[in-house]
């Protein structure tokens, strides 16, 4: 009986382990896709939508080379937020700056990921805490949810399209929190609003979301770094 | 008669030097803010969007030629109205201090028409400052500093506006803006009708737009009822252009309030000129 107990034991605990996937195996994968890339140039068409701001969608070229360099040229003024569109990618690039923990499976559309929690190893660290979302068929982040210590948290929503072999999306989704935007008062003056009128525009929806659609990539074609300096 | 007297009136508002010294102060008082903003501006646009850059950066020319020329105008649509009244508001009065009024009395030309004249010749000065303005706010903004989209700031929130879609707002909003230069012109002739002598007018007029004012910005309840007739209200309008989307209710209220005062300020003015006694 002893012997039957044990021998299920075994078979259930393997059985259990062998579906656990190893975190940093399944994050190297990514960041080996991701080096594939020396640089890129690609053409980005923003649509913001953010409580407080009103802009038209804005049409960009964003430039991006190993290691860190990254630059949006546009016409017009282009928001785009903060963190999110490649400090993830460097961040998991350091591989000893942080340690990774499986937490899981979920589907995303009808994609199932494993859920990988990334924790800095750091005190410093600009990244408090990093859930990444990755579909380990193809080896890319589908969704990530980082959180930061100056921007709050960000949820970056990825789709891919022919350029999924390098790890490079055709969309980005950001999710922003907006909670903490307030309207510096002094330079806002409008005479003609009330202060209940202000406080009614001020009590709106509280997510922002930048929708970012890539198209037209040039990858590992070579860019100057010329491109990159401040005019 | 009443265009030869306007001309007339016309060469006396040029041959006061304090014509010149309200140009000059407003060209001095723009070329130190483009010199600010050359110098310091990104200072003041971070100071703008600071609470938004946390968490988004903004590319592209921020601090260009049409956000330049609406600080500007932000910046002296407060103090132009002194400028305007220091020479507006000497066009009766100081005839009567002079003692020249009894003179132009005597003219083949009725009363009613020579303040009619006044008021015509101000409203060009007016308009020709209010030109200038734009001349040095937008031309020579946007030769300094280049153009592109227009970031405004309101108290609901920031509003990006296009490169392409600006210059109309602009246009309009100059407009609204002389309409509200000119009240404060009318108003000025019009206390100008009461007095004996320069300062009066000049002092009163700035004194009114003081009250109206802090009767405007104060929120307390029992005002409520009079600020959307206070001529000081509707002087911020030519902000409304530059809203997305614009709300041209609001617009064409404050165009009303603004001719409205124009109207009775000139008809106050023909009538106290019309009643005044010219002979001691």
């Amino acid at each position: 009986m002893k012997a039957i107990l044990s021998l299920l034991f075994f078979v259930h605990s393997f059985a259990v382990f062998s579906q656990e996937v190893d975190a940093d195996v399944v994050i190297q994968q990514v960041v080996q896709k991701l080096n594939t890339v020396k640089d890129y140039s690609v053409e980005a068409n923003i649509k913001t939508n953010i409580p407080l701001i009103k802009i038209m969608p804005v049409n960009a070229s964003i430039y991006f080379k190993q290691k860190d360099k990254f630059k949006v040229v546009s016409k017009g003024i282009a928001i785009l937020p903060k963190q999110g569109f490649t400090d993830v990618n460097t961040f998991l690039m350091n591989k000893g700056s942080y340690m990774a923990v499986s937490s899981g499976t979920k589907t995303i559309g009808e994609v199932k990921t494993n859920l990988i929690t990334v924790i800095p190893t750091g005190e410093t660290s600009e990244i408090i805490l990093a859930k990444l979302w990755i579909d380990t068929k193809r080896d890319v982040i589908l969704r990530s949810q980082v959180t930061t210590r100056s921007s709050g948290t960000v949820i970056v929503d990825y789709t891919y399209g022919a350029e999924v072999q390098f790890g490079l999306p055709n969309q980005l989704t950001f999710t922003i929190d907006v909670k903490k935007f307030k309207m510096p008062k002094s330079v806002a003056a409008d005479l003609n609003k009330t202060d209940q009128q202000k406080k009614k525009t001020a009590d709106k929806d509280q997510k922002g979301t930048i929708v970012i659609k890539l198209t037209n990539y040039k990858v590992n074609k070579g860019i100057s770094d010329a491109v990159f300096k401040e005019k | 008669m009443l265009l030869k007297n306007t001309y007339n009136e016309f060469i006396k508002i040029l041959a006061k030097p304090r014509s010149y010294l309200g140009i000059g102060a407003l060209t001095l008082l723009v070329l130190l803010i483009l010199f600010a903003m050359k110098a310091d501006g990104k200072s003041f646009i971070s100071f703008v969007t600071a609470s938004f850059e946390q968490t988004l950066s903004f590319n592209g020319n921020i601090l260009n030629g049409n956000l330049i020329a609406f600080i500007i105008l932000q910046m002296l649509i407060v103090h132009i109205p002194l400028l305007v009244s220091l020479v507006t508001g000497d066009l009766i009065s100081g005839e009567a201090a002079m003692g020249t009024i009894r003179m132009m009395a005597t003219k083949p030309i009725s009363r009613t028409q020579i303040v009619l004249s006044k008021f015509i010749a101000g409203a060009v000065y007016t308009f020709i400052l209010t030109l200038w303005l734009g001349f040095l706010a937008l031309i020579v903004g946007k030769w300094m500093f280049g153009t592109g989209d227009l970031i405004v700031l309101n108290s609901d929130g920031l509003v990006i506006l296009k490169e392409q879609d600006i210059l109309w707002r602009y246009g309009l909003s100059f407009g609204v803006a002389y309409l509200a230069l000119l009240t404060i012109s009318t108003l000025s002739i019009c206390l100008s009708a009461f007095a004996e002598n320069s300062i009066g007018p000049i002092v009163s007029t700035m004194s009114i737009i003081i009250l109206f004012t802090i009767i405007g910005t104060l929120d307390v309840s029992v005002f409520d009822s009079i600020k959307p007739f206070l001529f000081t209200t509707h002087m911020a309008s030519w902000r409304s252009f530059f809203e997305d989307p614009v709300p041209w209710t609001t617009i064409r209220n404050s165009v009303s309030i603004l001719v409205i005062h124009n109207i009775v300020l000139v008809l106050i003015a023909v009538y106290k000129f019309n009643k005044k006694d010219i002979t001691s």
